[in-house]
Formats: C-alpha cells, structure tokens, sequence
C-alpha cells in the first residue's frame, strides 16, 4: 500500500513540476526560518545553564523603597556575601563578583597588553564549573597575591598555561599577582567574558568603599546547600540588610532577593523592583515569528493542494469505487504531505547548513550545526510530521469526503466553503506578512530615532581616552600638551562616560529639603571645560572655572534636579553634596546621560580632576581625527609609557547601548522579506492554477473580443482584493503590538501611519508583479490554441 | 444472489422531491446474465449504484447474499462490496498516475492481499486478457478498448461474484464491443453473476434476461 502511495505522490510531484517547485521550496524556507530561530532560542536559553551545581546557584537583588518609588538591581555592598555565608546555613558558598568587566593593563617580561576581566571572591571557582587547566580550585582565589587567567591570555603573555603557573605579572603598573590557576577559555554558552579572574582581597584593599555598607557595586552570588528550599531562603534573607546598613528607616527599605543564577541572562530588566522580562522576551517574540512563518508556508501547502483537488478528485473516486475506505485515503494524502515535508527538510538542512555563517554574524552567536545533537535529528523528524500533518490535513479531510459517484458522474463542485478557506488563508499569510513589515519599519525607525536625536550634547567628533596610570597624576600636564597638539579642540575629563552615568546618591542637601526624606541622585564628578567639551548648553549660570577657587565645592545641576530641589533662582543658592557645603553655580539643560531606555533623571555635577579612574574627553576638529589620535597616542606614550594607548569614539560607545535591538532590527528584516517571499510563492501557485482553469474561459473571452488589459483585471483584481482585506486587518494588530514594544523605550517615536501605508503599498505591489506574472502569461497566450486543449 | 424490495431513490429538487426510481422490486439469481435498458435519465446508472452499494436508496429494502445491505453500516458495507463485487465504467475511470499493472493491482492493496500473492494474480489476469505488453504503460497511452479491458480486468482481479457494468461498450466501436461482449458471456458461463446497462439490443441479447426501466418504473 505505502509503495503505491509512494509512487502516485512521486509522479504527481513530477508531473507538477511548478506546484512541486512552490510547495517544497516554500516550505523549506520556512523550515530553515523556523530552524534557526529554534536554534538560536535554544541556544539563548542554555546559556549560563551549563555548571554543574546550576539548580543551586543564586544571584542576589536588592529591592528598595524609597521616595515613594520602588526599584530593583543587582548591585549589592561588597561585603554582603560573606556574611551571607557566615550567618545563614544554607548558604554553602558565596562569593562577590565585579560585574563591570573593564580592560585593564598586564605586563610580563616584554609584554604588555590590555585583558578584559575581573575580581571575585575565593569560592568562585569551587561554586562554578569553569574547567581549571591549572592550579587548585579550592585555593587559586584565596591568596591575596593570586590570580586565575584565560588558556588565551597564558598562552599570549608566557606561550602555554603550563609555563604561566606560579609566573607574576604586574597588573596596571601598580601590583604583581601570581599566577594561581588557568582555566579554559570561556564556553560560548556562557555570557560572561573574563580573560583574568583576582583574588577578592586585592579588589577591596584598592576600593576601600566596598567595606561600608551602604554602598553598593559588587554582584553578590551564592550557592545554596543542596537540601535547602530557595523560597525559604530568600524570605529568610528578605532583611538581611536591616542589621547591617545604619542607613535603613522606614523612608529607606532595601529587601533582598533572589534569582536563579542561570535566570540573569534572559531575566536581567527589572520594574517596580520585580523581575520584569529582559532578553527572554525576544526569544518569545521570535518564536512566535518561526511559528507564524512556518505556518504561512504550511498555508501554501495547503491552498495549493486543495485548489487542485479536482484533479486528484477523479484519482479518489476511483480508488473509493474499487475499495478505498476514508481513513486509507486519508492516510494517503497526509503521507504524501510528509513526503513533501520530508523533502522540504532535506533542502531546509542544506540551507541551514549554508545560513548558519551569516546568521551566527548576524545575531553575535557561535550556534554551531548540530550535528551530533540527537534532539536536533528527533526535532527535525517532528517537524516534518508535524508540518505534514498541519498541510496535509485539511487537504486530505476534505478530498476524502468527496462521494465516488459525485466525482465520476461529474456532478461534484467545489463547494464554497472551500473556495473561501482558501481566501481567508491567504488574507491570513498577508496579515501576518504586512504585520511583519510593518514591525520591521517602526523598528528600524525607532533605532533611526534613538541613534539621531538629539542627546543634549554632541557625541560626534568625541574621544574618550582611559585614566589609568600615569595619567592619573599627570592630567594637567596631558591637557596642557593635548591643547596644543593640531586637531583637539577642547579636553576635559569625567569619572562616567557620557554616554553612560549611572552613579546615584542618597547624599545632597538643599534648603528646604524634608530631612527624612530619600531622594536619589544621579551623580558624576568632572574636569573643568566639561560642558564646553560635551557642547552642554547651560539654562542658566556659568561652567566650572579656575577662576573661582571654591568650585570645588560647587555644583552644576540639570533641569531635572532643579525641579527636584525646587529653587527659584537656583544660581547662588546653597547645596550640600556628601556633607561637602556649597553653592550651584550653573543648571544645564536636560541631556540623555543613558540610552533612550531610560528616562533623563536629576543630575549633580561635581568637580573633580583627581579621581584616580574615568575617562579623559577629547574633542577634535572634524575631519582631523586621525590627526588628533596620532597627536594623543605620542602624548600617552609619553606621560604613560607602561599601557597600551586605547581609545574609544563617544559615537559607536553610544551605536553599542543599541546593539541588542540591532540585532532584533536585523533579524526582523530577514523575517519580513522570509515571510512576504513565501507568501508570494503561494499566490504565484494560485495564480497559476486560477489561470490553468480558467484558460477556456479566457479563450472564449479573447475570442468575443476582450482586451488584454481587461483579461488581466479579470485574473489579477480577486487576488489584490484578498491583500486589501488582509492590509486593513492587519494596520489594527500592527499598531498594537509596536506600541507595546516602543514601551521598552522612554523616548520613542509614534507609530507613524506611514509605516502603515509603505507596507501595504509594499504587498501590493510585490502581491501584483507575482500575480501579473501569471496573469499577462495567460492573457497573451493564442486563444485558439488554449481552446483547443479542452 | 440478490433481491430489492420497494426501492425508491428521490432527490429534493427545488425543495421537493422528484423520484429517480420508484418502487422497485427485483431478484436477481446466482449466475444470471442481466441487462438494464431504458431511455436516457431513466434511472438505469442511479439502478446499478445502489445495487452496487455506492449509492443509498431513499426508501426500500436491499438484500445482498443474505445481508440487510440498508441496515449495514459503511465499513461493513465497504467491506462487502470490496469481497463480491466488481464495478465496471463507461469512462473506464482508470488512475492516471499509475500503469496498467498497478491501476489492476490496487484493488487488492484495499484488500490487504499479500505483494506475492498480488503479483501472482496479476500476471495471471494480464495474460488472460492478453495485456502483457501493456503493463507498464499508463491509461493515456492507451486506446479505449484497450483501456475498459484494462478497467475490466481490475474489476475482476479480487475474484468477485457480481460484476456491475455501466455502458461498458458506450465509448467504444462495434468491434471492440462485441469483443467486451464475448468476455462477459465467457465470465458468465465460469460463474460470474453480470448486470450490465446497455443501449443496445444486440448487447442486451448475449444476457438471460433484460429489465427495461422507464421514469423510474420497471416496465413488465
Ligand atoms: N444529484 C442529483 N440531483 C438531482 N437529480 C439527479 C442527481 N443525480 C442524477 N439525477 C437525475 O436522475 C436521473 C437518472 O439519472 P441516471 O441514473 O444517471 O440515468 P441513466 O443512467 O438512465 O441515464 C436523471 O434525470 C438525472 O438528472
Ligand atoms: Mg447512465
């Protein structure tokens, strides 16, 4: 029986080369669409799930009240993690990590490079299963002097990790650490991108904030004993922080909570101090995407498949008459579906193989073919049994409850009801097809927006160049030289960068303030010039200035802070900053300190050209960049000679707070342009089957005189009405579903009813060429010889 | 072998009924030869469905071999008619897709019938019928007595007591006719229970005896 299923299902595909062509192609790209969006929702969904004691590693949060808001985050007191594990027993391990993975400067022997990395604490290694090639896991953190580095960082500073171990090397040209441990380079399955792990000791004896509790900056990560229930935990550890931070009242309540260690990466956005989604959503939203495009193309099957059932009608009748029962018939079609599908996943599997290159550059993704994974090869048979069967289901219901004696007498008509299940499908495929494009323009647009607008200074022709070593004490001497090297402007320098202050503070005072209350400031510390240099514009008042030798004591503030501080005249007016008394000397206009996310928050600018990190501001001539960085690289060199020059352009730091809605702009592109191609496919197979069976008509109609243009009116209009209709369902969703992603956004554009019509003209214009196609084609062909072939 | 009790078929025209056949009484005996005449719309194809169990009367009663066809249900149904019956058409209805050997195989792939076995009753019927040589073509390549043999042959191959034809000869000429005609009246004289409907007197003559139908209504 399967060999005789087989061989009709083979001959039909030969015999119908075009419908063939559309039905297994469609399908494939749909398949591969589908494949790699599984692939890579898999792959985000691993990440960071691979160690060994996954289930029992905790990250913990800080949820605080204050001020009438309540806000969340993972930035905790350095010192909390050991006394976690001090005073709760099921704390089995803890240790603090400093999330901000900087550059820093090594040197050893000749050598001297600048490794991303970081400081953790002693349990580190034993909490997690980064794999150590060298050292002991239970002890290469706990010596003050020891640090654990990358196989590539060995192998670039002392050629193999076997002759790093116990080797020293000097650390931004200030203290030696030995090499304790060497671990593999990090798995692409995980987020984090250390090179170089120091001990905790070192961290803390050089940032003496971390021992006072009412900071906060470290991660502080724990892992659980093995019999230990998580929820009792977190409720146990809920005011931990009561005892220890003198700061807490009833105005200022900070819980602590916890989060699956392994949740942060698709769990990191908090609102309201709850978790609140993050890259999770995304793998959501394109999932659902693999889902629709899939079923745009199981569509195709199906429409196809049914239009064409009187062909295959007199085939049933036939094989009812000499026996067929419903259910073998049945099976027959969803067989053949399979088939095709079967097929079809045999060129999706080429394709994928071929697409993975471009898209792992596309999405900053190392997925690799997986071959040797036997859920890939046991997903891949699901799938085409599953797209079978949705594609050949409705096709094999329907033609096997044709009545035999219905067909061969000649008396059967394609009832209705099928003709418009074919209509509302492909209005379907166009509905979510126009949705799609309508999602890539307003996303695109809003990234246009976030990347132009205007921030409130000027990023372009902006050079940030690291304070670190010599630079630290020799800043006044670097501006002076920079000053007169050709090509620089201005030079300033700041703690923060300015694409990016986040720094908040409980602690400035003003006249007039409620000294319960807690009221949150952002706040960075700069260098004289620093408006000039951002090109700030000032509401009000005067910059810094080496004229007033009190500024050091005084304060710019923005429109927000004033606002908050509520001064008439602020200029002249006394605040208190970190119990330091002074005055505000200038209110700056509003500027974005942050990505378009956030909103612009109050912001104290204080003075300050010691601090021993940050970033040093450059601004150049345009068009005299190159000029300008050879002058400053000579500079650096000079005043700093034991670190690397490095620099970074303020434009591209700010193109990177973007770069994940880059990579959805990207993927939705190729989504779109996927979805419209095979939704095209379809209509061209229906056209060309409305063409195949109304030759005579067109024929006869040629014959009585009609004109091309009408003829091709007559086949095309039926099927621009089916985009029409799918356009004005679609405008409603479309709109829906952008404006709730532009709330990911605080500044964000509307959506613009142009994105609308530009995706409807766009279907139907790509709809009328696929159908125009068929229909000129038929409408030209020689009447006399179509009538013939009735 | 068969007999109809008060069968009448009506089909709602315009909301009401208009009757394709009419109180039909009728016994049909194991090994005769019967034709089915009658004008054009006379009801004599709607006839031979429902004694072939493709179609259901409106009203009446139907006994095939000892079984209340009109009380069976599908399956059983199907399952009767697949075991005893052979259906023979006008427009030969062949599968398009398959060849000669397969269009005569498929019955017994309804019937579960082992591949051994199958091609074993092939081959027997394709050489009985001296289509051998045709085996491998497909129905478009063949003329139109060539196809009804084909069509003919796949009615018998399961072996069944009763072959039903419709206008067998109708599309076909005289001499192609009158060869069909031989190989009913040799099938019949092997066993073979035939109802055929015919236009023509000289095929009505090689049965045993004729039914003329008119408006629905046996004539005596
Ligand atoms: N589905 C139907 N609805 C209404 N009338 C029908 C239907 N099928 C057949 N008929 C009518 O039944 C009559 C008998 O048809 P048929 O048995 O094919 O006649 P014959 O084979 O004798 O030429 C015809 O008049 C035909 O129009
Ligand atoms: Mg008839």
């Amino acid at each position: 029986m399967l060999k005789n299923y087989l061989i009709v299902a083979f001959r039909n595909l030969k015999r119908n080369k075009a419908f063939s062509f559309i039905n297994i192609f469609g399908l494939a790209l749909g398949m591969v669409c589908s494949l790699l969006i599984m692939l890579w929702v898999l792959d985000e969904k691993s990440m960071d799930t691979w160690h060994a004691n996954d289930s029992r590693l905790f990250v913990v949060y800080e949820q605080q009240t204050y001020d009438g808001k309540v806000e969340a985050g993972y930035y905790t007191p350095g010192l909390l993690y050991q006394e976690l594990k001090k005073n709760i027993p099921e704390v089995e391990m803890a240790t603090g990590f400093n999330p901000g993975t900087d550059n820093a400067t090594f040197e050893a022997g000749e050598k001297i490079m600048k490794v991303k990395g970081t400081f953790t604490g002693a349990d580190f290694f034993r909490m997690f299963s980064y794999p150590l090639l060298k050292g002991d896991r239970n002890t290469v953190l706990k010596d003050p002097s020891g640090m654990a580095i990358s196989r590539s960082m060995a192998n670039n500073f002392f050629g193999s990790p076997d002759s790093a171990i116990g080797k020293t090397i000097r650390f931004e040209n200030k203290s030696v650490f030995t090499v304790a441990g060497v671990f593999e380079d990090l798995p692409n399955n995980d987020s984090r991108r250390f090179q170089y792990l120091i001990n905790w000791e070192a961290y803390v004896k050089e940032n003496q904030w971390l021992t006072e509790w009412g900071n906060n900056g470290p991660h502080t990560y724990i892992m659980l004993r093995a019999d230990a229930n998580p929820a009792l935990v977190e409720k146990k550890i809920a005011k931990f922080l009561d005892n220890y931070n003198k700061y807490l009242d009833a105005n200022f309540k900070i819980e602590l909570h916890l989060q699956k260690w392994s949740d942060m990466y698709l769990h990191s956005n908090f609102k309201n101090g709850k978790i609140a989604g993050g890259r999770i959503e995304y793998t959501h939203i394109f999932s659902v995407v693999a889902i629709f495009i899939l079923l745009i193309a199981c569509i195709n099957f199906m429409n196809l498949a049914t239009a064409r059932s009187m062909k295959r009608a007199k085939e049933i009748g036939v094989r009812k008459v000499v026996g067929a029962v419903r259910s073998s018939l049945i099976r027959q079609f969803i067989g053949e579906a399979i088939l095709i599908s079967f097929f079809a996943v045999l060129l999706a599997i080429l394709f994928l193989a071929l697409l993975l290159p471009a898209f792992n550059l596309l999405t900053n993704k190392q997925i690799e073919f997986p071959f040797r994974s036997w859920t890939f090869w046991l997903s891949l048979a699901g799938l085409v049994i599953i797209t079978g069967f949705i594609a050949g289901s409705y096709p094999a219901l329907f033609l096997s409850s044709f009545r035999p004696i219905a067909v061969l007498k000649g008396t059967l008509r394609l009832s209705p009801t099928s003709a418009s299940l074919r209509k509302g499908l492909v209005v379907f495929q166009f509905m979510l097809s126009i949705i799609l494009i309508v999602g890539t323009i307003v996303v695109s647009e809003q990234i246009k927006y976030v990347q132009t607008k205007n921030l409130g200074y000027n990023k372009e022709n902006l050079i940030y160049i690291p304070v670190e070593g010599d630079l630290t004490t020799k800043y006044t001497l670097f501006k002076q030289q920079a000053l007169k090297t050709p090509g620089i402007q201005l030079v300033s320098r700041t703690n923060q960068a300015p694409t990016r202050i986040e720094n908040s503070t409980f602690g400035v005072k003003w006249d007039g303030k409620d000294p319960n209350a807690r009221i949150a400031f952002t706040q960075v510390s700069v260098g004289y010039d620093y408006a000039k240099t951002l090109k700030l514009s000032f509401k009000e008042g005067r910059d810094f200035s080496l004229d007033f030798p009190t500024d050091s004591t005084n304060y710019l503030i923005n429109e927000q802070a004033l606002k908050r501080i509520g001064y008439k005249d602020p200029v002249g007016k006394p605040l208190t900053f970190w119990e330091k008394k002074g005055t505000i000397v200038g209110v700056l206009k509003d500027f974005h300190v942050n990505s378009m996310h956030a909103p612009i928050v109050p912001l104290v600018i204080r003075l300050s050209e010691t601090d021993p990190w940050g970033s040093i501001l450059v601004r150049t001539d345009p068009g005299k960049t190159q000029l300008a960085l050879t002058g400053i690289e000579k500079l650096c060199k000079e005043l700093n000679p034991k670190f690397p020059f490095t620099y970074q352009f303020a434009d591209q730091e700010y193109q990177k707070l973007y770069s994940e809605e880059k990579t959805v702009e990207k993927l939705s592109d190729c989504f779109a342009v996927l979805a419209i191609v095979i939704s095209c496919l379809g209509l061209l197979g229906l056209a060309m089957f409305t063409a195949e069976q109304r030759t005579r008509e067109i024929g006869i109609r040629k014959v009585l005189g009609a004109s091309i243009q009408s003829l091709f009116a007559l086949l095309s209009k039926d099927f621009l009405k089916l985009v029409l209709v799918a356009f004005l369902i679609a405008c409603p969703l479309a709109w829906w579903i952008m404006r709730g992603w532009l709330q990911n956004f605080e500044y964000r554009i509307p959506v613009s009813w142009w994105a609308f019509a530009l995706a409807g003209v766009a279907a139907l214009m790509i709809a009328l060429c696929t159908i125009s196609f068929q229909a000129i084609k038929a409408a030209l062909a020689n009447p006399v010889k179509s009538l013939r072939t009735e | 072998m068969l007999e109809l009790k008060h069968i009448s078929k009506w089909y709602n025209v315009g909301g009401k009924p208009t009757f394709i056949l009419k109180d039909i009484n009728l016994k049909i005996n194991d090994g005769e030869f019967v034709s089915i005449m009658g004008p054009s719309g006379s009801g004599k194809s709607t006839l031979l469905h429902i004694i072939g169990m493709l179609d259901d009367a409106s009203e009446g009663e139907y006994n095939f071999m000892d079984q209340a066809v009109h009380t069976l249900r599908e399956k059983q149904r199907s399952q009767l008619y697949k075991q005893h019956i052979g259906f023979v058409f006008q427009a030969y209805h062949l599968i398009d897709e398959l060849t000669v050997y397969e269009n005569i195989e498929t019955p017994l792939i309804y019937q579960n019938i082992k591949s051994s076995e199958r091609k074993a009753m092939v081959a027997d019927i394709l050489d009985r019928f001296q289509i051998v040589g045709k085996k491998d073509l497909f129905p478009t390549q063949l003329s139109g007595g060539q196809q009804q043999l084909v069509g003919i042959a796949r009615a018998l191959i399961a072996k069944p007591r009763l072959l039903l034809a419709d206008e067998p000869t109708g599309n076909l000429n005289s001499r192609q006719g009158e060869e069909i005609m031989d190989l009913f009246k040799q099938l019949n004289k092997d066993g073979v229970t035939i109802i055929q409907v015919t236009h023509s007197e000289k095929n009505a003559g090689y049965g045993s005896h004729i039914i003329n139908l008119l408006d629905g209504r046996v004539e005596q």
